[in-house]
């Protein structure tokens, strides 16, 4: 039943996250005619300025349309949503509801301390795997309405790096969220260092397979068919750490 | 024994950095008990229960439940399996309706008991389908009730139980209590910093100030032996250092002296008429004259 509960608690960010993330697949499935016949036209643009290179490369990916998926939704767009809800869904439990005066119900219950924590983490990590398989999977089944396909085994193995490399900003944002109270302030921390490495990778593209970002877009599967397994493995441990970490400091703390 | 009491806590402390919460609390709590746990506020009663469901953990000393260490996470699971508990401010799930805590409650207790459950949705009159957020205070703290009364507890803790409901619902829920304790044989210890509710359905009692148990005992065995003593003189009354033990507290007020005993009177009379009063008076005293005495002594 403490499932029950973490998943009272989590739903409507997760609903509204999948409602999101699945329009949001729609969308991209549904623009491309449109981008595609923007194609030329973007790589004519000036090359000679960072931000001009940017839209040619991202007009000569948009060539095929496997390119522009990955460019549009797997590189950008589905990591960028994945990791907001990544954040929300990290925040809150039961240091929160302690501070409001609404845990002591719950830590009445006969269940342990890491038994609440690590149910309300195994719901939210579940949760986000939705939330990144579930817009992958709507892009095989979508792609046929704009004369196009797309392959089961791709947008699976989108999904699952974009949620293995992504938890590591929910495990902080977890971890967070048993040190301050306050709702909001992991999620603002996480969100402002990830928005810190997205800029640096930006800037310094050598960077890209170094940063969650970098895993979770699986771009060295996209150009070269390999799965970033050491990014993968760093992310799930560091991960493991962060929630082994989050469970310690909620069963020492009195409350 | 230790082992067999509902609650024991032997030189139980709590400090949360400067201040110490709880320095070195004694509970003896029997099976079958209501025991009425009085004191200020801020006088150590949640700390204390906090540390009776594993919330808190004591800084030194013992606190045991049916013989379990409370502070040890897997007995403190056991203990909260054979408690039920409702907190000062009637903490509960928000967001579920009246029916839904209930099942999600349910689960966590397979002596659930359905019968007490129907008797007390009706007694109380709840609104199953309505959210807990909805519900008034009072209503709130009948539902509250419920949960914690249809666990098939072996203990109930109740931090406040009473607070902030208005006469009529708080006699409601005493009676609830006491045919509960009449019909189920569970014990009962409940915190209050209402008097009247003690000396109506306690049968032992434990005054804390302080973080430290300054009273505690059976509630008749209170009232038979604290007595107050007054001595009056013709002149300004002396002020005496007496010998005799069971001296709680001393007043002098003009021409009188007042003298709280806790152990007899016969000792204290014998050594104040050496002082020549011109009269003596022995009277029972009420739990409250006992609180206000004790509690304004040591705090």
């Amino acid at each position: 039943m403490v499932w029950y509960k973490a998943w009272l608690e989590t739903r409507w960010r997760f609903l509204i996250g999948l409602g999101l993330v699945v329009l949001g697949a729609m969308g991209a499935v549904f623009t491309y005619p449109q981008v595609a016949s923007l194609v030329t036209l973007g790589e004519k643009v000036d090359a000679t300025t960072r931000v001009g290179r940017a839209v040619v490369e991202s007009a000569h990916l948009s060539r095929t349309y496997a390119g522009y998926i990955w460019s549009q939704w797997f590189g950008q767009n589905l990591p960028q949503y994945w990791t907001v809800f990544a954040l929300m869904l990290g925040s809150g439990g039961l240091l929160t509801q302690a501070s409001r005066g609404g845990a002591l119900y719950t830590l009445s219950l006969p269940a342990s301390r890491n038994e609440l924590v690590w149910t309300r983490a195994a719901v939210s990590l579940a949760e986000l795997a939705a939330l990144a398989i579930v817009p992958a999977l709507v892009l095989p089944l979508m792609s046929p309405a704009v004369g196009q396909t797309y392959a089961l085994g791709d947008a699976l193995v989108y999904g699952v790096c974009l949620f293995v490399g992504g938890t590591v900003l929910f495990s902080a944002t977890f971890l967070l969220s048993t040190v301050f109270s306050d709702m909001w302030k992991p999620f603002l921390i996480v969100l402002l260092v990830a928005m810190f490495v997205a800029v640096c990778r930006q800037i310094i593209p050598a960077l890209g397979s170094y940063t969650p970002f970098g895993v979770m877009s699986a771009e060295t599967y996209f150009r070269g068919g390999t799965l970033p397994w050491a990014g993968l493995i760093v992310s799930a441990l560091v991960s493991g750490v962060l929630l082994i970490g989050a469970a310690r400091n909620i069963a020492r703390q009195d409350f | 024994m230790p082992d067999t009491l509902a609650i024991h806590t032997a030189d139980l402390r709590k400090t949360y950095g400067d201040v110490e919460a709880l320095r070195g609390l004694n509970l003896a709590v029997p099976p079958g008990s209501i025991f009425g746990f009085l004191g200020r506020n801020g006088a150590g009663k949640t700390t204390t229960i906090k540390v009776l469901l594993g919330m808190v953990r004591p800084t030194s000393g013992h606190a045991q439940v049916f013989g379990l260490a409370a502070d040890v996470p897997e007995s403190s699971v056991e203990i909260r399996r054979r408690i039920g508990f409702v907190s000062e401010d009637k903490d509960l799930v928000d967001f579920m309706t009246v029916e839904a805590i209930i099942r999600f409650t349910a689960k966590f207790y397979p002596r659930w008991r359905t019968d007490l459950e129907q008797k007390y949705l009706r007694l109380f009159a709840l609104p199953a389908d309505r959210r807990v957020k909805a519900l008034s205070r009072g209503m709130r703290t009948k539902l509250a009730l419920l949960l914690a009364l249809c666990r098939g507890a072996d203990l109930l803790i109740l931090d406040e139980p009473t607070s902030g409901l208005d006469p009529a619902v708080t006699e409601e829920v005493l009676q609830a209590l006491v045919a509960h304790v009449a019909n189920e044989e569970a014990a009962i210890f409940f915190s209050t910093h209402q008097i009247a509710e003690v000396d109506q359905i306690a049968d032992r009692v434990a005054i804390v100030d302080a973080g430290r148990t300054v009273v505690t005992g059976a509630l008749d065995d209170l009232r038979e032996s604290y007595r107050r003593i007054q001595f009056v003189f013709d002149g300004d009354a002396p002020e005496p250092t007496f010998r005799a033990r069971g001296v709680e507290r001393v007043r002098r007020k003009g021409r009188v002296l007042s003298v709280l005993s806790s152990a007899g009177t016969e000792h204290i009379v014998e050594e104040a008429r050496a002082l020549g009063p011109l009269s003596v008076d022995v009277v029972p005293v009420t739990l409250k004259e006992i609180f206000l005495e004790t509690v304004t002594a040591e705090g």
